[in-house]
């Protein structure tokens, strides 16, 4: 491997371990990801009860459960390091694209455990039909990447400016709605049965599009 | 592995300023400056508050890019680019943060890990030990006092033995032993490597052999 190959993969590896072992000490977004996916689906369930059937709901309900639980933190990837004034020993340290992709790392490992938690809950508390495991895991797996690479993507670009909380919700909700169109698409058509390839390339083919544009972007974002 | 590992201890490092300036719109950060320094050795950046020092440190490690004017850094006859100037630059700034919830050596650990330096933890403990902050290595960054800080802002300077050492105001904060200290750790620095301190302290300021002076025009004059 060249060696600037290997050092920026050393640099993702240990952006990552510093994301885990920070958020670990703070729990800073796992706690209020959990507390919102809990509640929100206790509330829903205790409300109008098992949804058993109605494919259509279930399907919206999952993810936009899995959508505000996990867009609250992860937007504030970078957000953390422009107010903690920390943005400037991670650029000494690290080439802007290392950076991101060892936030992209950390958010999709993060809407990973977010998942774990919320996904066997939603079954249970919601009482929708069982899943078709091969396609509702492919999808929950493209669409979280899709997610997290357009999320860590518009919080890199808003993190240095001056309105960046209203910023990252008008910036990002426009841009991750065709994968929430395509995830709930694909999630009702699992459950009744229909074939899911035309949601699952949807999903690639973006998160693939968004990977793209990383790339090319983030060695260009902190330039002052 | 990285460019810092594979540098050796004593590598020569040139820097050459042609006509550089700065703009932070509408303000000018940086009136232009030209100038030439060489390692082994100390230059004093220094210059009314406002002139732009900070600003042409940042410009120095790659952080900024000036508006007008040329850098050339080199290190053993390499041009090194501002986008790679991470592992040839130690840098030291009061606006240097660090992560509160990790503790001095996690920190540092951290950046000899993502710097691809091999066995980061005692890379930390040995820039530590050198900013005589071993004490309070496994202590919360968060628990440490500002002059501490200031302690933890030069061994993160140090870590991982730079080619260019680049201090802004590197006595902020410190006490006599802190001072004592920062006068140790740049006399031996400047044996092999080219330290710039941006100061408006006289006796900083005599810890170098060479001085630049920034003419800007300071906060009592704004562009």
């Amino acid at each position: 491997m060249p060696a600037s190959a290997s050092s920026s993969a050393a640099a993702v590896w240990a952006i990552l371990r510093k994301e885990c072992r920070s958020e670990w000490r703070t729990r800073y977004g796992v706690n209020a990801a959990l507390v919102f996916a809990i509640a929100t689906l206790t509330s829903v369930s205790f409300a109008v009860g098992r949804l058993g059937n109605r494919t259509d709901i279930l399907s919206a309900i999952l993810w936009i459960v899995l959508l505000f639980a996990a867009l609250a933190s992860l937007s504030h990837a970078f957000v953390r390091e422009v107010e903690g004034h920390t943005m400037t020993f991670l650029r000494l340290i690290a080439a802007p694209g290392a950076i991101a992709f060892g936030k992209l790392l950390f958010n999709l490992l993060f809407l990973g455990v977010i998942e774990l938690v919320t996904v066997p809950l939603f079954l249970i508390l919601m009482g929708g039909p069982p899943p078709a495991w091969g396609a509702f895991l492919a999808l929950l797996g493209l669409g979280s990447l899709a997610l997290a690479s357009a999320a860590t993507l518009v919080g890199a670009v808003i993190a240095q400016t001056r309105g960046r909380g209203a910023l990252f919700a008008a910036v990002s909700l426009p841009i991750l709605l065709p994968v929430l169109a395509a995830a709930v698409s694909g999630t009702r058509a699992q459950w009744v049965g229909n074939p899911v390839g035309a949601e699952l390339r949807l999903l690639a083919a973006y998160a693939a599009a968004v990977l793209g544009a990383s790339v090319l972007l983030y060695d260009q974002l902190w330039e002052d | 592995m990285s460019l810092a590992a594979t540098l050796p201890a004593t590598a020569r490092a040139v820097i050459e300023a042609r006509g550089l300036r700065h703009r932070y719109r509408p303000q000018r950060g940086l009136e232009a400056v030209s100038f030439s320094a060489a390692s082994p050795g100390v230059v004093a950046v220094v210059g009314a508050n406002g002139s732009g020092k900070s600003t042409l440190l940042r410009i120095v490690a790659g952080l900024l890019r000036p508006s007008e004017g040329e850098l050339r850094v080199e290190v053993d006859g390499r041009a090194i680019p501002g986008a790679a100037r991470r592992p040839v630059v130690g840098f030291a700034a009061p606006d240097l943060e660090f992560y509160d919830e990790l503790s001095c050596a996690e920190n540092l650990a951290f950046a000899a890990e993502a710097r691809g330096l091999p066995s980061p933890r005692a890379a930390a403990l040995a820039a530590l030990a050198r900013a005589e902050l071993a004490g309070r290595a496994d202590d919360r960054v968060a628990a440490l006092s500002s002059g501490m800080k200031q302690r933890l802002r030069l061994a993160f300077a140090l870590l991982h033995r730079p080619a260019i050492l680049l201090l802004d105001e590197p006595g902020s904060h410190l006490d006599d032993a802190g001072r004592e200290l920062l006068a140790r750790i740049v006399a031996e620095e400047s044996a092999h490597a080219l330290v710039l301190i941006a100061t408006n302290d006289e006796k900083e300021g005599r810890l170098a052999g060479e001085r630049i002076e920034l003419r800007g025009r300071g906060l009592g004059h704004p562009a």
